[in-house]
Parts: C-alpha cells; sequence; structure tokens
C-alpha cells in the first residue's frame, strides 16, 4: 500500500492550508447556533419593526399614548438623535423607520389644523407601509373624534381612542404543528458546510493528483513493479478515505451543536444529504485535479469553484432570495440540489412517501452529476495517456 | 533611470500572472458572483401585494362596509393604500391555497371576521391590521354616536371614511439606503488590500537578504532609496489600472451605484491603491520569514480586514463603527468601504474627507516603517 500512504503523506504537508477551511466553517457554525433562538411559538406574534422615535414636540398625553399604543407593533432603538447617526442606523438596517414629531404638533393637531409628522423610511418596503398604515390610523382616529366633538378634553379622546384601538381580528392558525427553529439553524449548518467540504476536496485531492502528475515521478512509477491497476485501486481507495475522513469531520460537530436532533429523521435525512453531496464534490474535485498544473492555480481554482457555486447556489444568500436567471444557472451545479434538498428538509412538516420523494429525487441528481463529470475526467485521463 | 526601472518593473509585474489573477481577476469574478446573488436582495424588503383569500359566503356578501373598505384596500390604482390581491374562494379552496403557500391569509367571516393564518410574519401582521383597522373605525362611530346621536347628521359618516394621510416623507440621505452596494464597496477594499501582494514583491526584489535579484540589484550603483521608490511607483500604477478596470466594471456592465463624484471617487481609488501597496511593502519589510508567511498574512490581514468593513456581513461595519470607533479609522478596508459610502449616502463630505486624511496618515505610518527598516542595510557578503 505505499501509493495509499503517499496519499496521505501528501494530505499531510498540506494540512495547513485545509485546516483553514475547516476553522473557517467551525468558526461560522459556532456563531450561527450562539445566535438568539426563539421558544417555540404556536400562536401568532405580530412582526415587530425596529424604529427611531424622536420627539421635538412637548410631552403631550397624545403623543405619549401614540407612544405607548406603537409600543406592542414596533421596537424603539434609542440612537442619537444626530443625523448621521440615524442615517447609517437605517441604511444598516438597525432601524426600517424614523417618525420625528415637529414642535407645536399636538396643539395644531387638537385644533384641526393641517400638520404633519415627519418619517424617513426605506422606500417601497413593506416595513415602511405597514408603519405609515399605524401612525395614520392612529391619528385619523383622533382625527374623527375631534372633528365629530368638539368639547372632548385630551384625557377623554385618549381614553375613548384606546377603547377603539383595543379592538383586534380573531385569528385562527391552521397550521398548529410545533415550529422549532433547530431545522433552520441546522440547514443553514449543512448549507454552510458545502462550501468547506468544497474546497477542502478541490485542494487536498488536487495537491495529491499534481505529484503524481508530475511527468518525472510518472515515468518512474510506470517502470515500478507495481502493477498500474493496484496504483490506481490504492489512488482511488485514497480519495475515498480522504473524502469520508473530510466528511466525518464536517458532520462531527452538528452532533455537538445539535445533540439528539441529529438522530432524528430529518437529522438524518441531512447527514445522508451531506454525504451524497461529497459524490459529485470528489468527483468535480478529481476532474480540476486532472486538469490543472501548479499549485497557484490550485488555490485560484478551489476558491473560485467553491464561492462561485456556493454563491449562486443560495448557500450564502437564500435560495428564496435569488433570482431566477441565477436559480436556473446553478441548477447545472451539484450544490444547488444539496441546497435545495436541505432547505425542503427543514420546512418539511410531515415526512412521508410524497414529501421524500422528491428529495430522494435530488440525491438521484447529485449522484448523476457525479457519474457524468467522472465520465468525463475518465475519457480525457485516456486521450492524455494517448498523447504521452 | 526612472523610466528603466519604471519599464521593467511593470513588465516583470504584469508577467505575474498568480498576482494578476488575485489583483484583478479575483475580484472581478467575486464582483459578478456579489452581483448574481445580491441583485434580488432589495426586492426582498419591496412591497408587494400581499395575496390573500376572502370566503364568499353570506354573512361576507351582507357586510357591504367591509367589502368597500376590502374594495379600496385592493384597488391598485389607490396607489399607497392599494395594499391587497384578493382571491374570492370558498373555505377549503382557500385552505388548500394557504397550505400550498399561493395566499397568505384567509378572511372568513364566521360569527365575525376571523383570520385563518399558516404562520407569523410583516405580511401577516399587515392583514390583521386592516382588519383591526376596520373593527376600531366601526367602534369609534358607534362610540360617537352613543354619546352624541345628532353626529351622524354632522358628517360622522364622511368623517370616518375619509382617510387623511398625516405623514411627510423626507429622504434619508442623498441616495436610497440599498445595504447591497456596501458589499460592492468592500470589494473595492478589498481589491486595494490586495494590492499589498504587488507592495510585498517590490520588497522581496528590492532587499538583498530576500532573493538573489536583490543581492544583484544592490550591486548597481543606484541609490537603493530611488530604486525602491521607482518600484513602488510600477507596482502602484499596474494595481491603480486594475482598481480602475475592476470600478468601471462594476459601475459600467453591472451598474453599481458609486454616486457621481467622480472625482472624488477617484481620489478613494488612489489613496487606497497606495495605502494598500504600502501595506504590504510594510509586511515585506518588518516580518521576519519566508514569502509564504508574509502572504499569508497579507491575506489574513486583508480578509480580516474586509470582513469587519462588512464584505461578509454588511451589518458588520455599522456595529465596529459604533461599538469600537477606533477600530473603523485604523482599518484601510473599512476607510476605503466608507469612503464610497459618504459618498453615496451623505450630503455632507466631512466624514469623506476624515477617511482620506486617515488613509494618508496610514500611508505614511507604512511608508515611515518601511523606510526606517530597509533604510542603511548593506552586506559585506552576500
Amino acid at each position: 500500500m505505499q501509493v495509499y500512504k503517499v496519499y496521505f503523506k501528501i494530505i499531510k504537508s498540506n494540512i495547513i492550508q485545509l485546516m483553514i477551511y475547516v476553522f473557517v466553517f467551525l468558526f461560522l457554525a459556532v456563531i450561527l447556533s450562539s445566535t438568539y433562538s426563539d421558544p417555540i411559538k404556536t400562536d401568532f406574534t405580530s412582526a415587530k419593526v425596529n424604529i427611531a422615535f424622536i420627539n421635538e414636540d412637548e410631552d403631550s398625553i397624545l403623543l405619549n399614548n401614540l407612544k405607548d399604543y406603537l409600543e406592542s407593533h414596533v421596537n424603539f432603538i434609542a440612537l442619537p438623535h444626530n443625523e448621521k447617526s440615524l442615517q447609517d442606523a437605517l441604511f444598516f438596517r438597525q432601524i426600517e423607520y424614523i417618525v420625528r414629531i415637529p414642535k407645536g404638533f399636538t396643539k395644531s393637531f387638537l385644533k384641526s389644523e393641517k400638520v404633519s409628522v415627519n418619517i424617513t423610511k426605506v422606500p417601497e418596503s413593506t416595513s415602511g407601509i405597514y408603519m405609515d398604515t399605524l401612525i395614520n390610523k392612529y391619528l385619523n382616529t383622533a382625527r374623527i373624534y375631534i372633528e365629530s366633538e368638539n368639547d372632548m378634553t385630551e384625557k377623554e379622546l385618549i381614553e375613548n381612542m384606546n377603547t377603539d384601538l383595543s379592538e383586534s381580528a380573531e385569528i385562527v392558525m391552521l397550521n398548529s404543528a410545533v415550529e422549532n427553529d433547530t431545522y433552520e439553524k441546522c440547514a443553514y449548518y449543512y448549507n454552510y458546510l458545502s462550501y468547506s467540504l468544497f474546497a477542502i476536496l478541490i485542494l487536498g485531492v488536487s495537491a495529491v493528483m499534481m505529484v503524481f502528475h508530475n511527468k518525472d515521478l510518472k515515468k518512474r512509477n510506470n517502470c515500478s513493479p507495481l502493477k498500474l491497476k493496484c496504483m490506481n485501486f490504492q489512488m482511488i481507495l485514497g480519495n475515498f478515505s480522504f473524502t469520508m475522513v473530510t466528511w466525518i469531520l464536517m458532520i462531527a460537530s452538528s452532533f455537538i451543536l445539535y445533540g439528539s436532533f441529529m438522530f432524528t429523521s430529518k437529522g438524518l435525512l441531512f447527514i445522508m444529504n451531506s454525504f451524497v453531496f461529497t459524490l459529485p464534490a470528489l468527483s468535480i474535485s478529481y476532474l480540476i485535479g486532472n486538469l490543472i498544473k501548479s499549485k497557484n492555480a490550485m488555490s485560484a481554482v478551489s476558491n473560485v469553484v467553491s464561492l462561485g457555486t456556493c454563491f449562486i447556489s443560495g448557500v450564502f444568500v437564500p435560495q428564496a432570495h435569488l433570482g431566477d436567471t441565477v436559480l436556473k444557472l446553478a441548477s447545472f451545479t451539484p450544490t444547488y440540489w444539496y441546497v435545495k434538498t436541505n432547505n425542503a428538509i427543514a420546512d418539511s412538516i410531515i415526512l412521508n412517501t410524497d414529501t421524500l420523494m422528491p428529495l430522494f429525487y435530488n440525491m438521484l441528481i447529485m449522484v448523476g452529476f457525479a457519474v457524468a463529470v467522472l465520465v468525463v475526467t475518465l475519457v480525457i485521463i485516456k486521450q492524455k495517456r494517448g498523447l504521452a | 533611470m526612472f523610466w528603466h526601472i519604471y519599464k521593467y518593473r511593470l513588465k516583470c509585474l504584469t508577467r505575474s500572472r498568480q498576482m494578476m489573477f488575485w489583483t484583478l481577476l479575483f475580484p472581478i469574478i467575486l464582483g459578478t458572483l456579489f452581483y448574481m446573488a445580491f441583485s434580488n436582495l432589495s426586492s426582498v424588503e419591496a412591497f408587494s401585494h400581499i395575496k390573500i383569500a376572502v370566503v364568499d359566503n353570506e354573512e361576507f356578501q351582507k357586510d357591504t362596509n367591509f367589502r368597500e373598505a376590502l374594495q379600496s384596500a385592493s384597488d391598485p390604482d389607490n396607489g399607497d393604500g392599494s395594499l391587497f390581491d384578493v382571491t374570492y374562494t370558498s373555505k377549503e379552496e382557500g385552505e388548500s391555497l394557504l397550505m400550498g403557500g399561493n395566499i397568505e391569509g384567509i378572511i372568513y367571516f364566521n360569527n365575525g371576521i376571523k383570520l385563518i393564518l399558516k404562520e407569523s410574519g410583516l405580511n401577516q401582521t399587515i392583514i390583521k391590521e386592516f382588519i383591526d383597522h376596520y373593527k376600531q373605525t366601526l367602534s369609534t362611530v358607534s362610540a360617537i354616536i352613543n354619546r352624541n346621536p345628532e353626529a351622524m347628521q354632522k358628517g360622522l359618516i364622511e368623517s370616518s371614511t375619509s382617510h387623511k394621510d398625516f405623514l411627510k416623507e423626507a429622504s434619508a440621505g442623498s441616495s436610497a439606503p440599498d445595504t447591497t452596494v456596501n458589499y460592492f464597496y468592500t470589494l473595492i477594499a478589498m481589491a486595494c488590500l490586495y494590492g499589498s501582494f504587488f507592495g510585498l514583491n517590490e520588497v522581496t526584489v528590492n532587499q538583498a537578504n530576500l532573493s538573489a535579484q536583490a543581492a544583484r540589484a544592490n550591486m548597481s550603483p543606484v541609490h537603493k532609496l530611488r530604486v525602491f521608490i521607482y518600484s513602488m511607483t510600477a507596482a502602484a500604477t499596474i494595481q491603480l489600472v486594475n482598481i480602475g478596470i475592476l470600478l468601471l466594471y462594476l459601475t459600467v456592465i453591472l451598474h453599481i451605484n458609486f454616486g457621481t463624484q467622480i472625482t472624488y471617487i477617484l481620489l478613494t481609488c488612489i489613496a487606497g491603491t497606495v495605502t494598500g501597496v504600502t501595506f504590504g511593502a510594510f509586511i515585506g519589510s518588518i516580518v521576519k520569514g519566508g514569502e509564504g508567511i508574509k502572504i499569508g498574512i497579507l491575506i489574513a490581514g486583508s480578509m480580516t480586514m474586509s470582513f469587519l468593513s462588512g464584505m461578509m456581513y454588511d451589518k458588520m461595519k455599522y456595529i465596529v463603527n459604533t461599538k469600537v470607533p477606533v477600530l473603523g479609522y485604523l482599518n484601510p478596508a473599512n476607510l476605503i468601504t466608507d469612503c464610497f459610502y459618504s459618498l453615496y449616502y451623505y450630503d455632507t463630505y466631512t466624514v469623506f474627507f476624515t477617511d482620506i486624511l486617515f488613509l494618508i496618515l496610514l500611508t505614511a505610518f507604512f511608508s515611515l516603517l518601511t523606510y526606517l527598516q530597509i533604510r542603511r542595510q548593506k552586506y559585506a557578503s552576500l
């Protein structure tokens, strides 16, 4: 088994470069799992918008009540009241809406004079429309009272409004299934896994290939008493062992982070899917290993291929947020099908033949990729041999 | 003498395929990927009509007020008031639409208005808000009639059905707060820092203990500082051309918005390029060790700095600038990003010039230390 041993010697000499990707991945995985997770929710919760509320007017009953009313619909974010910090917060979506009550607003409003609230929002955004509706509703309700009754005190007005505004729609939740965000986190974990796994496989496999493709070395190997068949067998074994070790290393931390969840049927599906993904990844790495000639090209290709497929396939930006053309393009990469399957596993409520079949179908496509790329690689190898 | 060295350094650097890949091609590829991945991102927060179903039963038909309200909320001509895209169905049909994800909620009249939902979210909240609003207005009207029955004659109906807009919108900055542009700004910042590979290379070919070529060059009677400055000029030139090509690619082909201040944009590119190249020379001269280690430090360094200016996670820049502002001023990637950001978004130039000033200070710092490190190194034997 000399060839097999050499395989891992070469891997060992490249270990630092490979470990970088493992650490990057682990870093992301830990950050992911340490993010706050909502408790299990079964009933309806109103979405809350982050806003900044600046009152340049007096602390009137009307405005304080507006603030109280908004409290249940928004999160007030405290920010320094200077232009730059508000602008920055809006750009980076720390807040999505800024309300500015101008001076003298309450007095003019109660006298039915023409007044307005200054607002700044993310243009065309859903949260902007929602906030517009809320504030306008509050002020319009007050307006109706003021227009109809002249003798109302501010306090009476507020009392009446609050009775009205406490009216709300009755909600029936159709889906009583327990929503658990472990699924989603786990899907993220496994999606990210494809980036590091792919990069490591390309780097590792092509590093070994490059050594064996060295012209002098190849000539020497060819005149060794070891049969070519045996050598190739050991190489294949090496490739598979390396892939297996990488895969086990990558999924290992999911057992630490998500514990018993990994042994549920969904968890096992994630594991199975990631295993199927290693096949086309290995196949593509083998192709690349056979094509490139220099170490510099190796890091360039591994970066571009792993980053590129991940970007367009929805690893870094969810598939739901990608354009149709991009997704069509991405469907020519195995990563797309891998991510799609992970998302489907996370989203499925019940697992039965109807929901499982598409998943297996996706996995079959990945196997198809693996076979197709392998065939191409073998053809290339054969042609190269003919030239030598 | 200048032209001689300058020309040959240009040739040497452009012929290094590896360096050209990382400084020119890689940012372009990454930019293309960003573009593909983010081009749809801003439409995610954009409002589009919420698809809902209304169960068309007897109770719904009887409630003319609600039907009118719904009509106006689903009228596409109603501007901002237009919220919904309504399908009228039976309850069963609606539920299957809801489960299939074709609609976001069902309005169902059964002893009062009910809202059937599958999950929580902003769109669902807006549907709920619409129904709440309707019920609240009814409550307001009946409260007024209870207090003052004559109100009906005094135009209460008109008052309650007319909707007044109390909001006056002010824009946030000189351009829309489009988060995705920041990714492209950090990309240029990263490309500028990748220019450090050129700077490193110049140190390697001018320091006699680092390469055979440098040892030979040091034998020549030209003052070492002059040779070094000429070489650095060549490095900066190539990097500036690379950044220029990247900028052109981003603006002309990908249509990324950089604002309109072309002079200031170019100024940023120049400042960023010089900072990047001198950064490489700085690392090349003060770090002891092989070229591999130096390249490792440059890559890790520029990646970390790009990360802190928001290349992988856009809010990172905001977090750093609000929590640890000092770090923002010491990070050249953040300063370059911030230059573009302030040109795009602010109406004033205070932030921009502060950033440029800090870039110049960093360049001066890198250059000074490089100079102190490499000056007067003589060797009795090489």
